[in-house]
């Protein structure tokens, strides 16, 4: 392998790799979606506290949700005013917590936590926590009361059911609904939750229940995000437990279709010390837009290398104009291809290519008709004008002003019967047609009127794949959202450039040697 | 169709070493010829100013129109062929593209070698056509050139329809390393290219006898329009051709030329013109493709041997890779060669 050979091959796989690392990051870590049209609903989850300083030593603890893979949480933001917060992370529970602190605060005092957040799914499995969850036994040891009614409830649990999953089925539905299904255990129930009927006591005694029938379960407390968002939020609670394997989780409520865990455990979300009562306010407001912009907004407040390759910070029109550029080096990758590779014979190097953008305007039938027929009659045009022995710049400027009057008759004649075709001709390249008129006609006197059409045909079905593939909706959204391809292809054209293998055309050519 | 391709992708070129324009363009033309010395064979002028200091004959310059002032002077250096005419074409033109053969004078005007009458204006205006750039690569401005009409050796006549034939021989490392002689047809408008139509014939190095033959990419046997055999004719003064064409390497020092030399009935060999991107077809008029037998050559690295030792070692080079017996052998043996004089006119008068 010669070094140029060797160059090459590392530069492209360096490019082909960087531009793929950065693509999978944004889309395993932001989410970036692979397909358009992908619509996603992002929440502003924001916590507002605000109480009165008693000149004392102050401290705040609040749970903040955890972020890990299947409980996406960005942009976080802290207004900590004038106290020092430090960020706690309890290694058992998995809880997270900010601890505000001040030595003598007075007056009224605004702390706030914001975030966004997706949340979770019925199906998103449980955070990895859940496996610390330690064996308990029968609860209750200090009061012979209440472990009595706990052991009785459990055995006529016990009797009722068949197996572990009747049985918390059973046990739910005798701890939340008692009266109906579970009447004869009502008393025992009562007197564990001591006539308390708070759902917190209840989801207790049904964690302690299935506790001790050795299936792991646990309390976790979140919000549920429903709706289009609450200025105060309602923290709920609810039931997390394996069964057989599989993560469950019991909603007393009804299952929400999304909700976000902040915290696991019996302890309230804000505990605090050494201030006045506390206003607490929890707000919910979602955000719904197209999961790309969304995927952008939390990327760029994270990485500013990644926005470096997004778009969606540019104005509008700008962005219009990107949305069509970073097409077109797939056309181009295209062409590379089809020469290279394939061996199609075209007029110019890039000529089809930009043939390939002017259909845009026109849509590829209505393109390759007009292509066709300027083509034709500028043919006819020039070859007359050979006749009248023109210098070369003056002539390319006939053909040039005789191809807009043929363009304007057809916009004239087609606006006439009503046809789009004629006005979505304006900005179709005249001087591209100018030129490939001027090849063409050179071609067909120098070597053959053959080869000129032949050249000619092979422009027209390389800018036809081209317009294709450069207007195809999946190529503009990746391309367009995942800007690094451009590494990607720069990469495979590199490549392609150390190609010294025949080409398609080449086997037909040469086939008499493949015979000998 | 289909079963052609499925032989032909089956490994029948790869295993036959043909090189296509891919392999051309990165092994042979980028690794052997300079990109700044590329323009000592992209302009003609300027190559004959080279061959003239090297001696290299070739067809004698009447004068270069450059711009527009030139012009006049057009009839003048056009005049200086006398009754023999001469050829125009643009200095930095390819593929024949522009080439103007005048036969001779005729009423006032001339006559072009396809029997056509052109008067002065038409050639004024296809000489400011060369000037603007019609024929040149990309373009640019250009310049004609007014030179010798080569009248080709009576050795080809027979199997030549029209026109001037030729003799290109591609030069790696400056050892000669294939060779062809192209001869115009009806379908090649009497040029010797070989995309308008025109048949290649391959010659072997070692003795300068031509082999089999192409038109098009189908192999050939038979001249199309005179229905000649086209194997087994020895072209004259080829020892004097593989000099020049080795030498060529010299002049221009780029290690991948085609050398296209014409016979001249009264001067001999001259060198036409020298590409720096020959093309592939060579292989199909050989019926070899050319991979193994440029590798070996490259890996002789006698590039800088003087030009005898090159093609003393083109010679036997080209032996070992085609596969043929030495002449001098076969002389020995008073085998083929004996025989061949009387099959081309050339030789039958030398016998």
């Amino acid at each position: 392998m010669t070094s140029s050979v060797r160059q090459t091959l590392l530069i492209a796989l360096l490019l082909i790799g960087g531009g793929l690392a950065i693509m999978a990051t944004k889309v395993t870590r932001y989410d970036y979606p692979l397909t358009p049209g992908v619509e996603k609903t992002l929440w502003d989850f924001e916590v507002y506290m605000e109480f009165q300083g008693r000149d004392e030593p102050a401290r705040i603890d609040l749970f903040l949700p955890t972020i890990m893979e299947t409980r996406a949480v960005a942009g976080e933001q802290f207004y900590n005013g004038s106290f020092g917060m430090t960020l706690v992370a309890d290694s058992v529970t998995g809880n997270r917590s900010a601890v505000w602190s001040y030595r003598y605060p007075s007056n009224k005092k605004v702390l706030r936590y914001a975030a966004e957040a997706e949340g979770e799914r019925l199906a998103t499995p449980l955070s990895e926590s859940f496996n610390a969850i330690v064996a308990e036994d029968i609860p209750f040891e200090e009061n012979v009361v209440k472990r009595q009614a706990f052991i009785v409830f459990l055995a006529s649990l016990k009797r009722r059911s068949s197996d572990d999953v009747t049985f918390v089925d059973l046990a739910l539905r005798s701890i939340f609904d008692g009266d109906k299904a579970a009447g004869e255990d009502a008393d025992e129930i009562d007197a564990l939750l001591d006539g308390s009927s708070s759902l917190t006591a209840r989801l207790e005694l049904a964690r302690q229940t299935l506790a001790a029938q050795k299936i792991p379960a646990r309390i976790a407390n979140g919000v549920y995000l429903t709706g289009g968002g609450k200025r105060r939020a309602d923290i709920s609670n609810w039931l997390e437990y394996r069964l057989a394997e599989e993560d469950r989780r019991y909603f007393p409520s009804g299952d929400p279709k999304r909700f976000l865990t902040i915290w696991h455990g019996g302890e309230p979300l804000v505990r605090s010390r050494g201030v006045g009562e506390m206003d607490l306010q929890i707000g919910l407001q979602a955000r719904s837009g197209a999961a790309v912009a969304l995927a952008d907004a939390s990327s760029r407040a994270d990485s500013p290398f990644l926005s470096l390759f997004s778009f969606g910070a540019l104005p509008v029109t700008t962005q219009l104009v990107y949305k069509v550029l970073v097409t077109i080096p797939v056309g181009i990758m295209l062409l590379v291809f089809l020469r290279q590779f394939v061996g199609i014979e075209t007029l110019g190097t890039f000529m089809p290519v930009l043939i390939g953008i002017a259909f845009r305007e026109t849509a590829l039938l209505n393109g390759v008709l007009l292509f066709t027929g300027l083509v034709v009659l500028g043919l006819a045009l020039r070859f007359y004008l050979e006749r009248l022995q023109l210098l070369l710049v003056p002539r390319l400027a006939v053909v040039l002003i005789f191809i807009v009057i043929a363009m304007a008759g057809v916009t004239n004649v087609l606006s006439d019967s009503n046809q789009s075709i004629g006005l979505s001709i304006s900005l179709f390249p005249m001087v591209i047609l100018t030129m490939t008129i001027e090849r063409m006609s050179i071609l067909w006197e120098e070597v053959s009127g053959s080869e000129a059409v032949k050249q000619g045909l092979g422009s027209l079905i390389v800018a036809s794949l081209a317009y294709l593939a450069m207007t195809n909706q999946y190529v503009e959204f990746l391309m367009y959202h995942y800007p690094e391809l451009l590494f990607v292809l720069m990469g495979i054209c590199l490549l392609m450039g150390r190609y010294t293998g025949l080409r398609m055309s080449e086997a037909w050519r040469f086939r008499e040697l493949a015979r000998l | 169709m289909l079963r052609t391709l499925h032989t032909v992708l089956k490994g029948g070129l790869a295993k036959n070493g043909v090189i296509g324009v891919n392999e051309r363009n990165l092994t042979l033309i980028n690794a052997h010829n300079p990109r700044a010395l590329m323009h000592r064979v992209n302009d003609k002028v300027e190559t004959k100013v080279l061959a003239d200091a090297a001696d290299i004959p070739n067809p004698a310059l009447y004068g270069v129109v450059r711009n527009g002032r030139d012009l006049s002077k057009l009839e003048e250096m056009m005049a200086a062929g006398g009754d023999m005419g001469c050829v125009i074409k643009p200095a930095k033109g390819s593929q024949g593209k522009g080439v103007l053969v005048v036969d001779g004078p005729l009423m006032g005007g001339w006559r072009l070698a396809n029997g056509q009458r052109v008067d002065a204006a038409a050639v004024r205006y296809h000489v400011t056509n060369i000037l603007s750039g019609m024929y040149s690569l990309g373009g640019q401005p250009d310049a004609a050139m007014i030179e010798y009409r080569v009248r080709f050796d009576p050795v080809l006549e027979r199997i030549c329809f029209k026109g001037v034939p030729d003799v290109r021989v591609i030069v790696l490392s400056g050892v000669p390393a294939a060779a062809m002689v192209r001869l115009p047809t009806a379908a090649s408008d009497g040029k010797a290219n070989l995309h308008r139509g025109g048949v290649g014939v391959g010659v072997r190095i070692n003795d300068g006898v031509t082999t089999s033959a192409m038109q098009g990419d189908r192999l050939i046997d038979r001249h199309p329009d005179t229905g000649e055999a086209l194997g087994d004719i020895a072209i004259p003064h080829w020892d004097a051709i593989l000099d020049m064409a080795a030498r060529a390497y010299d002049v221009t020092g780029l290690g991948y030329v085609g050398v296209d030399i014409v016979l001249d009935g009264d001067r001999g060999p001259m060198l036409l013109e020298l590409n720096g991107r020959p093309g592939l077809a060579i292989q199909i008029a050989n019926r070899k493709g050319f991979r193994e037998h440029l590798a070996a050559i490259t890996a002789l690295k006698i590039e800088k041997r003087d030009v005898a030792t090159r093609v003393r070692f083109a010679k036997r080079l080209y032996e070992t890779s085609f596969g043929v017996v030495s002449s001098d052998d076969e002389a020995a043996a008073g085998a083929v060669v004996t025989q061949l004089p009387n099959k081309t006119p050339a030789a039958a008068e030398a016998a």
